[in-house]
This record gives C-alpha cells, structure tokens and sequence, in this order.
C-alpha cells in the first residue's frame, strides 16, 4: 500500500475528496510549509494576533472554582480574543494564507457561528468576499451570530440538507469549493478535514498551549498535571494540547458532548461509541448507522454538534496519549451557570462542557495539583438557548 | 473472463460508436421499478450502467442526485440490497456492463475483502469512487488484484493538469473525464478549457475517453465529438425518470434518441 505518511496521524486523516480538489490541496500545502517558516509572515500573524485579536489573552487562576471544587483551576481565557473564541487565531492564519495565494473569495462552514463570524471578521479586515454556509437549524439556535456575519459584509448561505447542521454545512461548503477553488480559498474551521487543513489548524491555534505553559510556568513554576478542553471536530482542544503532547506528565483530556446521554444515541461522541470511516475528506472516528452512513450528531451546543472528531485526535485516543470523555447537555448547563456564579463568567455552552469534567476530574486530584481548562469561548451568543433550556423548552434537534 | 466494461468497449471500437452511459441511483422507485429500469436500459441499447450507492454525505453531488439519495436511503436501500438486485438482474441474462457509483466510506464500512467478493459473486464490473483520488486507492486496489474483480474507474478533472499521466498509468474500462469543476448536474456549465483538457487527456489515453457532469442530450457534446469515446449522464436522467414517475417506456425512450444521435453527431 503506498501511503504518504505525512498526510496521516496513525491510521487516521488522509486527502478522501475529489481529484479537482487534489492540486489544491497541493498548492495549499506547499505555500502554508514555505510561510509557516518565514520570518515576515510570522510577524504579521504575530501583529494581528496581538494588535487585533487582543493576545495573548490570560491564563486566569479561578480561585472560587478551584475552592469549590478541591483542586488549582486555571481558565486559558481564549473567551477575552475579539469575537469571543478561539476561532480567530486559525482564520487570521488561513486568510493570511489565502491573501498569499493569490485568492479573492473565501468560504467557510460553521456550527455555533464562531468560525463564521471569525472569518466574516477577517474577510473585511482583509477585504475580501465572504460566504459562509450554516445548517438551517443552527441559524435559528444561533441567530445573533447570523445578524454578526450579515452586519460585516458576509452573505450566510442556509443550507436545508441532511441534518441541517454543522456536517451538512460543511458538505455544501466542500461543495462549492470543489467548484470554485481557482479562486476561493476554503477557511475551515476545525482540525477536521483533508489533509493538510488538520496540520494548519493545528499550528494557528498552538498559540493557546504556547502561552499556557509560558503562563503556567511563570504562575507555578511547574507543569500542569491536567490540561482540559472540549472537542467537537476539535480545533481549541488540538490548540490547547499542542505544546504538551510532548510531556508526558501532563494528562491530556478531551470531553465531548454526550447530548441527551450516550445510551440514549442522541449525542456527539465519535470517540465513544464511533467507528473509523471518512467524512469531510478525512479518515476518522464516526458516528454511523449499520449502512455506513453518518449519523446526526445531537448536542446542546451547536459548535459540539459534529459526528466525527479531528483525526489527530482519534491518533491520540489510540495511542493512549490523551483521553476521552463526554459530559451531557445536563451536567453541561449545570456547569455554565456554576461559572456564571461562581466567577462572573459567561462561558459558551461548547466551553461548560470541559467546565463540567473539570468537576469530575477534580474529584481524582489533590487540592496543589494544577488543572488547565481551556475557556474556548463567551456565552454571549447562548444566552437564548440558555433562556429557553431553563425554561424548560428543551431545544432544537 | 474479460471484465464486461473492457469486453463492450473493445465492440464499441471496432464499431466505431460512441459510448453511452447512464446513472441512476439504486432503489428507485423501488427494488423491482428499478430492476425494471436497468431492462429497460439494456434494450434501448446504453453501452455501461451507473448504479448509485446512496450515501448519506454524497459531497461530489449536486441537488439532484443528493435527493435522489435521500428518497433511496429512506426506502431502505443499502448495500447488501443492491448486491442481491445485482444477483437477480444477472439471474435474469443481464449483460450489460454495470459500475458502482458510490462512495468509499459505504465499502469501507462493509469491509473492502467482503465488498470485493459480493462485488465478484454478483457480477459488478466496475467502480466509481469520487471521493477516493489515487493517492489514497493502494488499499483497495490491492485487494481488486483478485481474479474477476471489479475495475476501479478512474477520474479526472480539468485542473488534474500533470496528475493526468499518472493517474491514466495502469487505468482500466475507460477514463472518467469531468466536465466541469464541482458536483454533478450543473447543466452547461462546461470548463472553460474543455477542448484543450479532454485533447490533453485524449493525448495520452490508451483507454477510451468518456465525459460525464452537465449533459443532457447528445447535441450537448458535439463540439467534443472528435476528442471524446462517449458521454455519461446522470442528473439529467434522474430528473426525467422523477418526471415520468419511473416509467421504464421513458427511460428506454430517451436512452435510445440519444445512444442514436450520439452515433449521429
């Protein structure tokens, strides 16, 4: 079997998408492996993410939490970056990229409406033109972000297919640009994806473990012993683990949304009940009937609302080096509002899910032990579902 | 045995014809309307047949057989389904040549050893597997060495530029050539380089050159005629067949009209 190893974690990633995409991604790989090494480039990126996302953000130690909960809780405060999420870091890069390679258009795909509003914010910083395609449900659970894009100069496009949520977004996102790609650049979100879109994301959001373990060794002295984010396809959590893969005293934990309870099947947990398949150009764990079909992802919050998961993650599982976990949109919410209280901050529903295990985790952890949780984003745009969850109105899907 | 698709169009050749493929997705309307369809095909003279593997995430197509999916899936339609209407169709002294339009994902998930022997027990010729570029066929291709296998169809696109030499490297059947950039069914939307990319890939083909993506009738690949083998159409059908709630008198009518004209042009 001739397999190009680069392009895969383990087993897992891979370019599965048409032949008219292949030059591209090609071209892709070759620009973004000659800038991520150039001096000038890396200064403007460096410019951006300090002058205009606001970085580097802090780590904050949340001391009523970690009273609470019997253990040393650090908040990486990726929430405090202009547009309220992590989602920056990696289109600032992307457009970067695309401006390098020439291109006029970009497009992108988004669940929650971070990404989207990230890259309609970078779109008009950068003057470029911007569609972003988002499942129809999501729009109605996200209408706030959807009223962002618009007032920034982006056209949302509604996407009724399938599950009407983020993995239909992203088919007709690769969709059109199968179609378009001579002169549109396709921003994607999360470490999902053909290769190499999973290694650049990676890249544009180490930023976050970058800084953490600077902070943390300033703040403590020491490594953490647990370094905590939540996954949906994965990008702030791959962001987050970055620097630490390589010290192995550091345990690693992804939490992914169990939605109603994963006995229950409505949930978005590729990694605990998934298979290995491919979707979105890559090979990776899934959710999927006994046909081999994709199966819809239930979850609370729109941003976890994904069958599959970053296929550097499904290496990590099988490797051993990091571990999995899924938390329902119950304990999620729960966890949102024990922040809200306990320390004046509005997490994103996405977010209160690694907030949620940290609960748990802390339980197995002495009170010096150190827990870095990674704050993903604000929960500003929530505050609906949120309303209508209290409420007792349940929510969409 | 020689594979049935390189059997027809070794015929085609020395016939000098045109070779005229049709798509339509498995388990529609029904099991035994579609097994209708595919006779009523066979009569009406198209040299090879598409059958479409519904897949729940088709990203290689448009609206139309998107849909087309959707309906087939909700009916139940699944692999092991097809394989046995493969079985009957055979039973019944089917031979046309028939190639699985699918994606790789419904194999994967079936087992490719598994896969590749039902593909041989029921008699399917071919593979069409959109979202498997060359780079990522060694493990299929490797279980595809065994004897009566099915032929992996290969594709191009008109940006595949200097990918076209390899890609055509050991290719078998014919040469998948799409006609545009994106999904299937954007009617005349050709690339604006079509002549120049299908002589490039006509240039260095040993195998016959085939056009599929946009086409509706015959006339549409008339400027294309001196540097293609045959034309493929897919969207387009499955439109008419929706129109014509399935007849199988529509299908053998317009598979026929345009099987002749392609001949004509």
């Amino acid at each position: 079997m001739k397999k190009d190893h680069k392009k895969y974690f383990g087993g897992f990633g891979g370019q599965f998408v048409s032949e008219s995409l292949m030059n591209t991604l090609e071209e892709l790989d070759q620009v973004y492996e000659e800038v991520i090494h150039e001096e000038a480039f890396l200064t403007q990126y460096g410019y951006y993410m300090k002058q205009y996302v606001g970085r580097e953000n802090p780590l904050y130690y949340a001391e009523n939490l970690s009273k609470a909960y019997g253990t040393k809780i650090y908040l990486k405060r990726e929430d405090l970056n202009h547009t309220g999420a992590h989602k920056i870091n990696n289109v600032i890069g992307q457009i970067l990229l695309a401006k390098r390679m020439g291109k006029k258009k970009v497009i992108a795909e988004t669940g929650a409406g971070q990404h989207g509003v990230a890259t309609a914010t970078g779109a008009a910083l950068f003057g470029m033109e911007c569609t972003v395609f988002m499942g129809e449900e999501d729009m109605q659970r996200q209408q706030l972000n959807v009223f962002r894009m618009e007032m920034l100069g982006t056209t949302v496009a509604c996407v009724r297919s399938g599950s009407k949520t983020l993995k239909d977004a992203t088919n007709e996102a690769i969709r059109t640009w199968a179609k378009t790609a001579e002169d549109t650049f396709y921003v994607v979100g999360s470490a999902v994806g053909p290769y190499p879109y999973p290694k650049i994301v990676k890249e544009f959001q180490s930023v976050i473990s970058r800084e953490s373990k600077k902070q943390i060794l300033e703040a403590e002295g020491r490594l953490p012993d647990v370094v905590m984010a939540c996954v949906g396809g994965g990008s702030n959590s791959i962001g987050m683990f970055a620097d630490f893969i390589e010290e192995p005293s550091v345990k690693l934990i992804g939490v992914e949304a169990a939605g109603l309870g994963i006995e229950t099947g409505k949930h978005a947990s590729a990694m605990a009940l998934g298979k290995p398949g491919i979707l979105h150009g890559m090979r990776s764990y899934l959710l999927q009937d006994e046909d081999g079909n994709i199966q819809i992802a239930h979850s609370i919050s729109a941003g976890l609302d994904y069958p599959g998961v970053g296929p550097e993650h499904a290496y990590l599982k099988d490797s051993g080096r990091a571990e999995y976990v899924s938390v329902t949109d119950k304990e999620a919410m729960e966890a949102l509002q024990e922040l809200c209280r306990l320390e004046g901050i509005i997490p994103a529903i996405e977010s209160a899910h690694a907030i949620a295990y940290a609960k748990k985790q802390a339980q197995n952890m002495k009170e010096d032990e150190i827990m870095i949780v990674c704050l993903s984003g604000r929960g500003d745009k929530d505050v609906h579902t949120v309303a209508d969850y209290m409420a007792g109105k349940g929510y969409l899907n | 045995m020689t594979n049935r698709i390189e059997q027809k169009m070794l015929a085609l050749r020395e016939k000098k014809e045109k070779a005229f493929i049709t798509y339509m997705t498995a388990g529609l309307p029904d099991m035994a309307g579609c097994k209708k369809l595919v006779y009523a095909q066979e009569q009406a003279g198209i040299d090879v047949l598409e059958l479409g593997i519904p897949f729940s995430d088709p990203i290689a197509d448009g609206p139309v057989i998107q849909n087309a999916s959707y309906q087939s899936i909700q009916l139940g339609t699944n692999l092991k389904k097809v394989f046995v209407l493969m079985k009957e169709i055979r039973a019944k002294g089917v031979e046309l040549p028939i190639v699985f339009m699918m994606y790789y994902n419904t194999a994967l998930y079936f087992g490719l050893q598994q896969f590749v022997e039902e593909c041989i027990a029921s008699g399917v010729d071919g593979l069409i597997i959109p979202d498997l570029p060359l780079e990522e066929q060694g493990e299929l291709k490797e279980i595809l060495k065994r004897e009566n296998a099915p032929i992996l169809i290969q594709l191009v696109s008109p940006v595949s530029g200097d990918r076209i030499p390899r890609i055509l490297e050991d290719a078998r059947g014919f040469v998948y050539c799409v006609s545009g950039m994106g999904v299937t069914g954007q009617s005349g939307n050709f690339h604006r380089r079509i002549q120049q990319y299908l002589s490039e890939v006509k240039k260095v083909s040993k195998i016959p050159v085939i056009m599929g993506f946009g086409i509706e009738q015959a006339k549409d690949v008339a400027p294309m005629k001196d540097v293609i083998d045959g034309a493929i159409v897919g969207s387009h059908f499955i439109k008419l067949l929706e129109a014509n709630d399935y007849l199988p008198k529509a299908a053998l009518e317009y598979c026929s009209t345009f099987k002749k004209e392609l001949n004509e042009l």
